[in-house]
């Protein structure tokens, strides 16, 4: 009876997403066919001086050609400077109203782009309410967007190691895997596909052969319940893209690291209270002296070493992490988005100080990029990173709205808090390490783009210089300075090689003077 | 009376606990830190100083000064200026392979981002669909001039990028533009 009963409610889930997905077609083939085509060609072509529904450098362009007929749009987009010249009201007027800005003619786009382009600017709803008309929609159907949060939280447990919804990891892509494979077939798949492969599926078996025979890990531990979860995210994934907020605010926290963190940390408390009720049962409640003195000299001990440790720590600030002024992500930018860290740190390559970006080096990317599009969490959501984004504009004077810069703004600086710092006794220079020496940022300043907050990585006491400089070979190869040096360093060692410190890198004049 | 005890040791003993934890958002105390072997008499750099605009260190040029070492560019920063570097300015580099190299290891750091490294458009915030409408280099008619004067000022989204790249470096990235168009164009 139940798996009937289940049968019948993973047709019914099947059968919702697939009218999902036709509703969602007959509403695309509606808007002409080639908004999609027309999109891209507007992004690489328009987008970097138009919007749709906002002025940038150029006019809005949602619904261009109410206002103007086909013929004028497409002599405009292909040259406007001959439209001009040929005297056309229109076009000197908009030309006029921009303050004579020049539009770049693009001759190399077809008839056919520039019909693409149109139906993309009269039809912008193409790109945004597919998530969240899907999610409306989604929710009309009944696919409940905690099914999906659960199967995300599944599915990145147990089979993000091998799959990725777009684009094959070590087994294929999962996206939309439903609209390929029947929910009976994934069920008998994911639980054993070595039994189902057995059992002469010819579907499973050349699955299997064209992944070179990799095998997948069976999971008969996942419930029915589970495996529809992980299929509804599998296909309907764009959900929580688009309802990110409300769904994190649900209390799902998403933030896989945090949680067994602060939970080890928790334990170590417990620990040490239970220690701490032993020892004063020890002293206030047990009669028995020798334990008594055991117990003092175990604490004596333990206080000396709580003692030298803290002495030890002074001037040492591993992990210091200061609340700053913006909250800037090394995650988001060298993480996620891949910016080089010399993009900003540009003075590393030749100078000691790596330097911290100056205003206008953000500007580069935040003139364009003024709203937050990324994941976000339920301490830090959409309208805090917008805020963060805003310190910036007001610390340079930059109005947003009108896209320039706001005249005899007076800047305030932002100010950073200072966390990497020898004392002033020690030199230390970026461009011997980075350029010189070749070495990554990473080395010294661990993982940073992974950290929403840098914080310091290393000691950077002396010990941990020297023991860098006495493991650590010269690269002297490829770098003229160092053929003499070399030949005399060989000489003098015997070696084909020499360390940092052999070439006097312990010496204290060299760092300190 | 010594249970009272009891529970008030109990109950301190663990609020210190709990208290030591958390993230460090303060520094360690310095040993004789407030001497000037460890904090530097002169301004540190990018340091807060009172007596200087914006109570900045950092401070641009004084007007009318060329710093060692800097060339002046005297291009305006206007459509006509534009023009002008398009037609009169050249690189006074010559093609090498030690240029080149060095161009693309310096394009891959601060232009590929946007422009990709084949300069096609095509950079990881472009895929990522966080910045528009970066161009393919072959649909544009640039000539070293040109991209010199882009770099220095930027275009219309496009910002300035000379406060990160010297002026030989900008030669060079130059130079591995224009490469990479004529690899786009063939
Ligand atoms: C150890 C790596 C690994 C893990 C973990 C893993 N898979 Fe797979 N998966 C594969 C490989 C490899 C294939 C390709 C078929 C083969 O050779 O076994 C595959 C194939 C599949 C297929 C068939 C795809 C198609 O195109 O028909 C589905 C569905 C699937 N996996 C679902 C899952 C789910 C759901 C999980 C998590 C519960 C999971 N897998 C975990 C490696 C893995
Ligand atoms: C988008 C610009 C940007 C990028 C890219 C970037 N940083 Fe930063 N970095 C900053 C800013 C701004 C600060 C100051 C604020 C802070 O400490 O978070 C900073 C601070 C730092 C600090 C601490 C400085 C101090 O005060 O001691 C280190 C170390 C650092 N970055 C290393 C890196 C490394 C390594 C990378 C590459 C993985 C990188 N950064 C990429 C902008 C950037
Ligand atoms: C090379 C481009 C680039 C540069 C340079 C850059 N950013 Fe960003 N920034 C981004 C992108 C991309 C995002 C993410 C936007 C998204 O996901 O929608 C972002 C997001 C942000 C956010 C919101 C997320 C967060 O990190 O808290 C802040 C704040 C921010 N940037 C500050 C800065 C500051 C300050 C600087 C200068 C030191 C800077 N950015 C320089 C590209 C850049
Ligand atoms: C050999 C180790 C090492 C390497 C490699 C290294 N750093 Fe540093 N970094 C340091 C030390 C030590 C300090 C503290 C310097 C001081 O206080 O004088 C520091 C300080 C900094 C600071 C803050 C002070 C300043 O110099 O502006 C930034 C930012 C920074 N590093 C970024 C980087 C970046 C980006 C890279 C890679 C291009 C890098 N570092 C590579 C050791 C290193
Ligand atoms: C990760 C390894 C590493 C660390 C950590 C490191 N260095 Fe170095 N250091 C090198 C290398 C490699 C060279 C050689 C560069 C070259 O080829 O000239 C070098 C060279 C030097 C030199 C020049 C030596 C000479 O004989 O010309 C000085 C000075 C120096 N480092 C200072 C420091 C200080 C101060 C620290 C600690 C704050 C430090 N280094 C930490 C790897 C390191
Ligand atoms: C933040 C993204 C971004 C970065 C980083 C960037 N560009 Fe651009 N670039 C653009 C955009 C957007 C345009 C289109 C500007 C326009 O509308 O004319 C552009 C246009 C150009 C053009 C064509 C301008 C013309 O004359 O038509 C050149 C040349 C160019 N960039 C070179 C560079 C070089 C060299 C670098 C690295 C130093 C660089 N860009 C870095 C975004 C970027």
């Amino acid at each position: 009876m139940k798996s009937v009963l289940q049968h019948t409610k993973i047709q019914r889930f099947i059968l919702s997403s697939l009218s999902f997905i036709l509703l969602f077609t007959v509403h695309l083939s509606a808007q002409n066919g080639d908004a999609k085509k027309g999109k891209g060609i507007f992004n690489a072509n328009c987008a970097a001086c138009h919007k749709l529904d906002k002025k940038l450098i150029g006019p809005a362009l949602e619904g261009i050609s109410e206002k103007r007929t086909k013929e004028w749009l497409h002599a405009w987009i292909k040259d406007n400077n001959a439209l001009r010249a040929s005297g056309d009201a229109d076009a000197i007027a908009i030309y006029e109203e921009f303050n004579k800005m020049p539009m770049t003619p693009f001759p190399q786009l077809s008839d056919q782009d520039i019909d693409d382009i149109l139906a993309y600017t009269d039809n912008k709803p193409e790109a945004k309410p597919q998530s969240g008309g899907g999610a409306s929609s989604a929710a009309a159907l009944g696919i409940d967007s905690l099914q999906v949060v659960k199967g995300k939280k599944i599915f990145n447990a147990n089979c993000a190691a091998c799959h990725k919804l777009d684009g094959k990891l070590i087994g294929p892509a999962l996206r939309n895997v439903a609209d390929r494979r029947t929910a009976d077939w994934l069920k008998a798949w994911i639980k054993d596909n070595n039994a189902f492969r057995a059992s002469g599926d010819a579907d499973a078996i050349a699955v299997y052969e064209e992944n070179n025979k990799m095998p997948m890990t069976a999971f008969p531990q996942l419930s029915d319940e589970d495996i529809k979860a992980i299929i509804a995210f599998t296909s309907h994934e764009d959900i929580l893209t688009a309802k990110a907020p409300t769904v994190a605010g649900g209390g799902e926290g998403n933030d896989g690291i945090a949680t067994p963190k602060e939970s080890t940390s928790w334990m170590t408390y417990i620990v040490l209270v239970v220690i701490l009720l032993l020892v004063l049962w020890v002293y206030l409640g047990s009669k028995n002296e020798f334990l008594k003195l055991v117990t003092t000299i175990a604490l004596l001990l333990g206080a000396g070493y709580a003692g030298y440790a803290w002495m030890m720590s002074i001037g040492v600030d591993q992990g210091y992490k200061p609340i700053q002024p913006i909250a800037f992500s090394h995650k988001i930018h060298a993480g996620d988005n891949k910016i080089d860290c010399q993009y900003c740190h540009s003075n590393a390559k030749h100078s000691k100080l790596s330097g911290i970006p100056s205003v206008n080096v953000c500007m580069n990317c935040h003139k364009s990029i003024s709203e937050y599009n990324g994941p976000v969490t339920s301490e830090k959501d959409k309208a805090f990173y917008d805020g963060e984004i805003q310190k910036i504009y007001k610390a340079i004077g930059w109005d947003s709205e009108k896209l320039a810069y706001i005249e005899g703004y007076k800047q305030k600086p932002i100010q950073w808090k200072r966390i990497h710092n020898l004392p002033d006794f020690a030199y230390y220079n970026h461009s011997q390490h980075v350029t010189v020496a070749g070495l990554k940022c990473q080395t010294c300043h661990g993982p940073v783009e992974e950290m929403d907050e840098v914080y310091q990585y290393s000691e950077l006491t002396m010990g941990w210089c020297l023991d860098c400089h006495k493991k650590t070979d010269l690269k002297l190869e490829s770098n003229e300075y160092y053929t003499k040096i070399h030949e005399e360093l060989s000489k003098k060692y015997g070696v084909e090689k020499a360390t940092v410190a052999e070439m006097g890198g312990r010496e204290c004049g060299k760092c300190h003077y | 009376m010594k249970s009272f005890i009891k529970i008030i040791t109990v109950v301190s003993l663990i609020a210190t606990l709990v208290s030591c934890t958390g993230e460090k958002r303060e520094r360690q105390i310095q040993y004789m830190g407030d001497t000037d072997m460890y904090d530097a008499v002169p301004y540190e750099a990018y340091s807060k100083v009172k007596i200087l605009p914006n109570e900045m260190e950092a401070q641009r040029p004084v007007a009318g000064t060329v710093a060692r070492g800097k060339i002046p560019y005297d291009y305006p920063n206007s459509e006509a200026g534009y023009q002008l570097a398009k037609d009169s300015l050249h690189s006074p580099l010559q093609l090498t392979k030690a240029n080149l190299d060095q161009g693309k290891y310096l394009f891959d750091m601060y232009c590929a981002i946007c422009h990709g490294t084949k300069g096609d458009g095509q950079g990881t915030l472009v895929q990522r669909e966080k910045f528009l409408g970066v161009p393919n280099y072959k649909d544009r008619e640039i000539t070293e001039g040109s991209i010199y004067h882009v770099i220095m000022y930027g275009r219309n989204m496009m910002g300035s990028h000379a406060s990160q790249l010297e002026a030989k470096e900008r030669w060079q990235v130059v130079q591995y533009v224009e490469h990479l168009r004529n690899e786009l164009l063939k």
